[in-house]
């Protein structure tokens, strides 16, 4: 009884962390799965999975409601995305979770570094980040002036002030977005959201909120693998779930007052030591 | 500032890549766009809904949600589950909403398209239900 308040509790903890960070509930889901429950990597992996597909769902419809996330680039990008999620979930059931636990403890690297880089910038949120990586004018934006000549494929899929630029880059990074969902069970927004904003040219909260809505059929291509293989545990996954969506929603209402910058310092050490964490499991 | 949507090969200016009026195409796609987020949020409402009754009930019936072994997904036994109150029947039917419900989003854009007229667009959202059901083979084959 009290392990699944346990599990509901350690969710809700993970979808306020999440919400107020801007991170996927995955991140966190996956090592607290594993190493605060002893969940198994892969049965935690489908377990974030779900969660991920909850949140990402719940903010999704309301950022399509409000008309901020760009349905037709996503379900351009999603079908690069979905194929990634597919080999990624063919290929986490032939590889040993030492390796899966060695990959994920990368990631938690990587996202540790990025977050402090971006607590270092202190750049107010909504305003583009990495200017040396190139912004949409650099990239070509700036030339999507009126024209009178055939428009490419491209000028269909954008909004009022831009146009989506490299497609190709747009596609190549997307599928391998898709294979670190599924293969680590996070939402791939790290990915994404970078890819969209600083390689195509997509203003930052349209693409924060497009990587949003292509999580849910990301996730869902490779949890169709999970659940089918018998990857998913429905008593873990359920209270969980629960606690990560509850967790979410409070973490939106309370977002505003909250002074994120002592949170993400707190958050850069917690996914440091996890980070060791998951090596240590990984090197056995 | 130009409508990219006037600029389609074989197009007149005015209208849509479908040869809707630009206007209407884009009434239409805001229409199809908020009726798709209003699916996704009812989706993961009942989704949750289940998950919640099925996580109380398996709270109540006091079995570890550690216990390394779990029933198995079995759509024959899930109404028999629902109406005997078994947590796994609720917690089954959660995920597969859960799971299910971004799928649904894309047949809904992809009817919504089609009724736009939008080619190009239906022609993605079939590939993209081509790749989820390649993932239901994949998943089917390989249990």
């Amino acid at each position: 009884m009290i392990v699944g308040l346990l599990l509901a509790a350690g969710g809700f903890g993970a979808g306020i962390f999440g919400s107020l960070l801007g991170l996927g509930g995955g991140i966190l889901i996956v090592p607290l799965l594993t190493v605060g429950f002893g969940v198994p990597f892969r049965e935690a992996v489908g377990v974030s999975l779900v969660c991920v597909i909850v949140t990402s769902s719940a903010a999704a419809g309301v950022y399509l409601e409000r008309h901020v996330a760009n349905l037709r680039l996503g379900m351009l990008l999603e079908l690069f995305t979905a194929s990634g999620a597919l080999i990624g979930g063919l290929v986490a059931f032939l590889l040993p979770e030492r390796v899966l636990a060695g990959l994920f403890a990368l990631l938690l690297a990587y996202t540790a570094l990025t977050m402090l880089r971006r607590g270092r910038a202190a750049a107010p949120a909504g305003l583009p980040v990495a200017d040396d990586l190139g912004t949409a004018d650099d990239l070509g934006a700036a030339d999507a002036a009126p024209d009178p000549a055939p428009a490419p494929f491209a000028d269909t899929l954008g909004g009022p002030d831009y146009r989506p630029r490299r497609l190709g880059v747009g596609a190549a990074g997307s599928l391998g977005a898709g294979v670190v969902s599924a293969l680590l069970g996070v939402g791939g927004g790290i990915v994404k959201v970078p890819l969209m904003h600083l390689a195509m040219g997509v203003p930052l909260k349209v693409a924060t909120a497009t990587s949003n809505l292509m999580i849910g059929v990301t996730a869902a291509a490779s949890a169709v693998v999970y659940l089918l293989r018998g990857g998913i545990d429905p008593y873990v996954a359920g209270p969980t779930a629960v606690g990560v969506f509850a967790g979410a929603m409070v973490g939106a209402r309370i977002a505003s007052r909250i002074d994120v910058r002592l949170l993400r310092l707190l958050f850069v050490v917690v996914l440091a030591v996890t980070a060791v964490q998951m090596t240590l499991r990984a090197i056995g | 500032m130009s409508d990219p949507r006037r600029l389609v090969p074989g197009q007149p200016p005015s209208s849509a890549p479908g040869g809707l009026p630009a206007r209407a195409g884009r009434a239409d796609g805001a229409a199809v766009e908020r009726r798709i987020g209003r699916l996704l949020e009812v989706g993961t409402l009942i989704a949750i809904g289940l998950l919640a009754v099925g996580s109380v009930l398996l709270v109540l019936s006091g079995i570890s949600p550690l216990d390394p072994e779990w029933p198995p997904l079995d759509l024959g036994e899930l109404p028999a589950d629902l109406l005997a109150l078994r947590p796994e029947g609720f917690l089954w039917l959660g995920l597969l909403v859960t799971i299910g419900t971004p799928i649904m989003r894309v047949v809904a854009a992809t009817i919504g398209f089609a009724g736009t007229g939008e080619r190009r667009m239906v022609a993605l959202g079939v590939g993209v239900l081509v790749v989820l059901g390649l993932a239901i083979v994949a998943g089917s084959t390989g249990a």
